[in-house]
C-alpha cells in the first residue's frame, strides 16, 4: 500500500474568517510541531507541495492558508494576517508552542507573530523574508502593478523572470516552465497582498524576537534580495543564517536543499550557535 | 609476494573501486601510508573495469558521479562512457600514488578476527595480511547473478554476463538473445541492434524509462571548468540537489509520483506508437520501486527491424533453441545475460569471521545490516563502505562513499586519540539503528511500490540495500563519526603503567 495523500484540507473558523489548513496529525514520537505559512498569492498546495509531505514524514506538520478578510476593496493589513495565523495556532494546537516557518510574505507574518506572541512560538524559520520594503522592491512592485492594471499577459513572463534565479532559468527551456506560467492566477486578494508588500516595516518588532531562529536567504533572489535576509540575521539576537544558491522560488528550484537546512534545525537546533553562518553543503 | 610472507598494515582495504580508492586517497593525502589494498582482479576500477559492454555509461551525471576531491574538467559529456570513467579511476590511483599499495590478483579467501592480538588476519590468493582495521569496498554490484536455466550448459553458442563481456566473440550478423531489461540491458540493446541479424530481448518486468538529458560538453565549457574550478563546484551542487529533488517521488508523495510516472509514460508514448508493444512495456508498479532508467535509445532499438521483445522470462534451453516462459522459441547464436548482481547476499560476507569465529553471512542470514550503515556488532575494527543500507535510488553513490570515508577516518582518529585498539558497535545500538531505518522506510516506493526488487531482502522483507531517505540525510546522520553506540577496548600499552615499573 502506498503512502496516503497527506494534503487533505481542513477548515477552521478564526474569529469569523474561515481559513483552510492542513494537518498531518501523526506526531511520529516527537514533541515539536511545525507550523508553516506560505507567501504572497500562494497556498500550502502551491508553495509547500514538496515541503509539507516531506517534513511530515518525520513529525507533525500543520500548514495554514491565510484567507481574504471579509472586507472587499479595503487595504489588507499585516495585522490581519498575523491574527489569522495566531488564531489558527490557538484553535488547531491549543496550549502548544510551535516551530513556526514562514516563506516570503509568510516570513514577514511569522516574524511579526514571533515578536508579538512569544507564548506561541518555540523556534522560528524565516525563508526569503524581509522586514522593511526598499526601493528595489517598490520599483519591481510598480512594474508588476502596471502590468496587472493593463491586463498584459507579459505579467506571466515578468513574474517568472523575477521569481526564479538566473542560473535556474538558464538551465531550463520555455516548455519546462510554460505549464507553471499558464497556471498563474491573479485575483483581488493577490492584488491586496502585492499592495501590502509595498508597506512592510517591522524593523522594531523583529529586534524583539528572542526565540532561536534560522534565517534562510537565496543568492539569486530578485524579489527579496539576500541583503534583506542578512538584515534579519543581524536584527534577531538568536539567529543563524543559511544561504541557498537559488532565486526567490527556492521552494521549486531546490526544495531538497531547503529541506536539508530546515530538517537540521528541527533535529538539532543547537547544532549552530546564535550568530553562526551555516556552511553551504559541498556535495 | 609469496605465500609465506605475512604483511602487517594498519588498514587493509578490500577492493579498488570508487570505495577502496576513495578511502585510500584520503589516507594518503593526510600522510597515512600504512595501508594496503587487495584486489582480486588485475586493474583498479571495480564496476568500471568489469563492465566493458558496448554502450556502458553512468546514469548519474559525470560531474557528480566522481570524487568531489578530484574534479575532472574534461568529462566529455553529461553521462560519460564507461571507458572514460575507468580511465578517471586509473588516473586517480596512479596520480595519488596508490599503485604501490595495491596487491592485484589478491582474492580475499578468508578474514578472521583475532581478539587477543586485536587484529584481522586476511588470507588471499596472493599471500596473507594482518591489519588493525579491515575496510571492505567490495561493492554490491560486483558479483554477477545468473538465473538457473534448464539446459543452459548445452547451449552450443557463446554465452556471457554483461559484466564479463567476452570481446572475443564476434557479434556482427549474429542471432543474439539479451536476457533482462535492467540498467545494463537498456544500454546494451541499442548497440546490439546495430549489428545483430536478429535480436531477442527477454523481459520479465518492464522498467520505467525517462528521457536522458545527454549532450557533449563544448570545448568552451571544458576550458571554463579548467579556468574556474568554482564552475564545477556549482554544477555539482546543481546536479546533486536536482537529484535530491526527485526523492519526493521515492517518498511516494502522490503529486510527484504522478509527475514521475507521467514523464516516463509520455516518453514511452512518444517513442512507441504501436499500442501492443507499448502495453508490454508499461509497468504495473510504482516508479522507483525498481530503479527508474534513463534512455533515449532503448525504445527505438526495440522497434528496429531485427529486434523482438519477448515479454516473458527465459525459461529453458534446448540446444540452440531458446524457449521463453510464454512458449515462444528462438534459435540463437549468442546469449547475453544482463541479469544483474548478487546484491542482497554479498559473497564477501561468507569469507568474514568476527568475534568467536562468527561468520558474517550467518550473522546476516535474515538480511544484512550495520550500525550507521558501516559497522557490525561482533565484528570489531571492521568497516564496510557501500554495504548495507547505502544505495540510493535517486542520486550518486559516490556521495555516500565519501560520507562513509569521512566517518571511518573519524573513527580512526578517535581510536588513536584515546589509545583504543578494539572498537565495535553494541548490538543494542545496531538494532535500534536498523529498527528506526526500517520504520522510516515505510511509505516509500521501495517497500510499498508493488514490485519485487533487489532492494528488498526476499528472506525477511527488509529493505537492506537502500538508504530510504535523502542522500543529504545519510551524510547528516552517518557522515561524521561519533563514539555513541560503540564499545571500545583500550590498548594495554596505552593504559597508565603502575608506579615504580
Ligand atoms: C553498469 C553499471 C553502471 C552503474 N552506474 C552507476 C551510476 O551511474 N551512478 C551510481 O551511483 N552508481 C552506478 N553503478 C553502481 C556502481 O556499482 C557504484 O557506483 C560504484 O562503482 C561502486 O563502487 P565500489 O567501489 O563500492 O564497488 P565496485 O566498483 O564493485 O568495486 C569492488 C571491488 O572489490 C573487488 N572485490 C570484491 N570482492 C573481492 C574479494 N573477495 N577479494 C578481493 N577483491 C574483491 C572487486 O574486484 C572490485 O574491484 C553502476 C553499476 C553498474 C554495474
Amino acid at each position: 500500500m502506498l503512502a496516503t495523500d497527506l494534503m487533505i484540507p481542513a477548515v477552521a473558523d478564526i474569529r469569523g474568517t474561515s481559513i483552510t489548513y492542513y494537518d498531518s496529525r501523526d506526531e511520529k514520537d516527537r514533541d515539536d510541531v511545525l507550523v508553516m505559512v506560505h507567501g504572497t498569492s500562494g497556498s500550502t498546495k502551491t508553495h509547500f507541495g514538496f515541503l509539507f509531505p516531506i517534513l511530515a514524514a518525520k513529525q507533525r506538520v500543520v500548514s495554514i492558508d491565510w484567507s481574504q478578510p471579509d472586507r472587499d476593496g479595503e487595504r489588507l493589513e499585516l495585522d490581519q494576517l498575523v491574527d489569522q495565523v495566531a488564531g489558527a495556532i490557538e484553535v488547531i494546537l491549543p496550549g502548544r508552542k510551535v516551530v513556526l516557518l514562514g516563506y516570503s510574505l509568510g516570513a514577514v507574518v511569522t516574524a511579526a507573530l514571533a515578536a508579538r506572541r512569544p507564548d506561541l512560538v518555540e523556534r522560528l524559520v524565516l525563508v526569503a523574508g524581509w522586514m522593511k520594503t526598499d526601493l528595489q522592491q517598490i520599483l519591481r512592485n510598480d512594474v508588476w502593478q502596471a502590468l496587472r492594471a493593463s491586463g498584459d499577459d507579459a505579467i506571466r513572463s515578468y513574474s517568472t523572470f523575477c521569481a526564479f534565479g538566473g542560473p535556474f532559468l538558464g538551465s531550463k527551456t520555455l516548455a519546462d516552465l510554460q505549464p507553471a506560467m499558464d497556471a498563474m492566477a491573479f485575483d483581488a486578494f493577490g492584488d491586496q497582498q502585492m499592495e501590502l508588500n509595498r508597506r512592510i516595516d517591522i524593523v522594531e518588532e523583529v529586534h524583539r524576537i528572542s526565540v532561536p531562529t534560522l534565517v534562510i536567504g537565496c543568492t539569486h533572489d530578485q524579489m527579496v534580495p539576500i541583503r534583506h535576509q542578512k538584515a534579519l540575521f543581524g536584527a534577531i539576537e538568536d539567529a543563524r543564517f543559511a544561504e541557498i544558491p537559488t532565486g526567490h522560488a527556492v521552494v521549486f528550484e531546490r526544495p531538497s536543499e531547503l529541506t536539508h537546512h530546515i530538517q537540521r534545525f528541527l533535529d538539532e537546533p543547537e547544532a549552530f550557535t546564535a550568530g553562526s553562518i551555516v556552511p553551504t553543503p559541498q556535495p | 609476494m609469496t605465500d609465506q610472507t605475512v604483511q602487517h598494515v594498519k588498514t587493509l582495504i578490500v577492493g579498488s573501486g570508487f570505495a577502496g580508492l576513495g578511502l585510500a586517497i584520503r589516507l594518503k593525502r593526510r600522510g597515512d601510508g600504512d595501508f594496503a589494498i587487495i584486489e582480486r582482479a588485475h586493474d583498479v576500477g571495480g564496476t568500471w573495469r568489469d563492465n566493458t559492454y558496448p554502450g556502458a555509461a553512468c546514469d548519474v551525471p559525470s560531474h557528480l558521479y566522481s570524487f568531489s576531491f578530484r574534479p575532472n574538467p574534461d568529462w566529455s559529456s553529461v553521462f560519460s562512457p564507461g571507458p572514460e570513467i575507468q580511465q578517471y579511476l586509473r588516473d586517480a590511483a596512479r596520480e595519488e600514488g596508490l599503485l604501490p599499495h595495491v596487491h592485484f590478483g589478491a582474492d580475499m579467501l578468508d578474514a578472521s578476527w583475532d581478539d587477543n592480538a586485536a587484529r584481522w588476519t586476511v588470507t588471499t590468493s596472493a599471500g596473507t595480511f594482518t591489519s588493525t582495521y579491515l575496510v571492505t569496498g567490495t561493492g554490491h554490484l560486483a558479483d554477477e547473478a545468473f538465473p538457473a536455466i534448464e539446459g543452459l550448459e548445452d547451449f552450443p553458442g557463446a554465452k556471457f554476463h554483461s559484466a564479463r563481456w567476452d570481446h572475443s566473440v564476434p557479434l556482427d550478423g549474429k542471432r543474439i538473445g539479451v536476457v533482462g531489461t535492467g540498467a545494463s540491458a537498456i544500454q546494451i540493446v541499442p548497440e546490439l541492434a546495430k549489428i545483430a541479424s536478429e535480436l531477442v530481448v527477454f523481459q520479465r518486468t518492464p522498467a520505467y524509462i525517462i528521457p536522458r538529458a545527454e549532450r557533449a560538453y563544448t570545448e568552451g565549457e571544458k576550458r571554463l571548468f579548467r579556468r574556474d574550478p568554482s564552475a564545477i563546484t556549482e554544477l555539482r551542487s546543481e546536479l546533486f540537489w536536482g537529484g535530491e529533488n526527485t526523492y519526493a517521488q521515492r517518498r511516494a508523495v502522490p503529486q510527484f509520483l504522478e509527475a514521475g510516472k507521467k514523464m516516463a509514460l509520455d516518453h514511452l508514448a512518444a517513442q512507441v506508437p504501436d499500442p501492443e508493444l507499448r502495453a508490454k512495456l508499461t509497468p504495473d508498479y510504482e516508479p522507483g520501486c525498481k530503479r527508474v532508467l534513463i534512455s533515449n535509445a532503448f525504445y527505438p532499438a526495440l522497434q528496429a527491424e531485427v529486434t523482438t521483445l519477448e515479454a516473458s522470462a527465459l525459461r529453458r534451453v534446448e540446444g540452440s533453441t531458446v524457449v521463453a516462459a510464454s512458449g515462444a522459441e528462438y534459435d540463437l547464436d549468442v546469449l547475453v545475460f544482463a541479469t544483474g548482481f548478487e546484491a542482497t547476499e554479498p559473497p564477501y560476507a561468507a569469507l568474514v569471521h568476527g568475534r568467536d569465529g562468527v561468520n558474517l553471512s550467518d550473522h546476516w542470514k535474515s538480511g544484512m545490516q550495520a550500525y550507521d550503515s558501516v559497522a557490525v556488532a561482533g565484528f570489531p575494527n571492521l568497516f564496510s563502505i557501500n554495504g548495507p543500507n547505502t544505495s540510493l535510488g535517486h542520486n550518486s553513490i559516490v556521495y555516500i562513499i565519501e560520507s562513509q570515508v569521512e566517518y571511518i577516518l573519524g573513527a580512526f582518529d578517535y581510536a588513536a586519540e584515546h589509545g583504543i585498539e578494539v572498537i565495535e558497535p553494541t548490538r543494542e545500538a545496531e538494532e535500534a539503528y536498523v529498527d528506526k531505518l526500517q520504520a522510516d522506510a515505510q511509505g516509500t516506493v521501495w517497500i510499498d511500490g508493488g514490485c519485487k526488487s533487489w532492494y528488498v531482502d526476499q528472506r525477511s522483507g527488509k529493505l537492506t540495500l537502500i538508504w530510504p531517505d535523502f542522500g543529504f540525510a545519510f551524510r547528516d546522520k552517518n557522515g561524521t563519526f561519533s563514539p555513541d553506540g560503540y564499545q571500545t577496548r583500550i590498548a594495554p600499552q596505552a593504559l597508565p603503567q603502575p608506579a615504580g615499573v
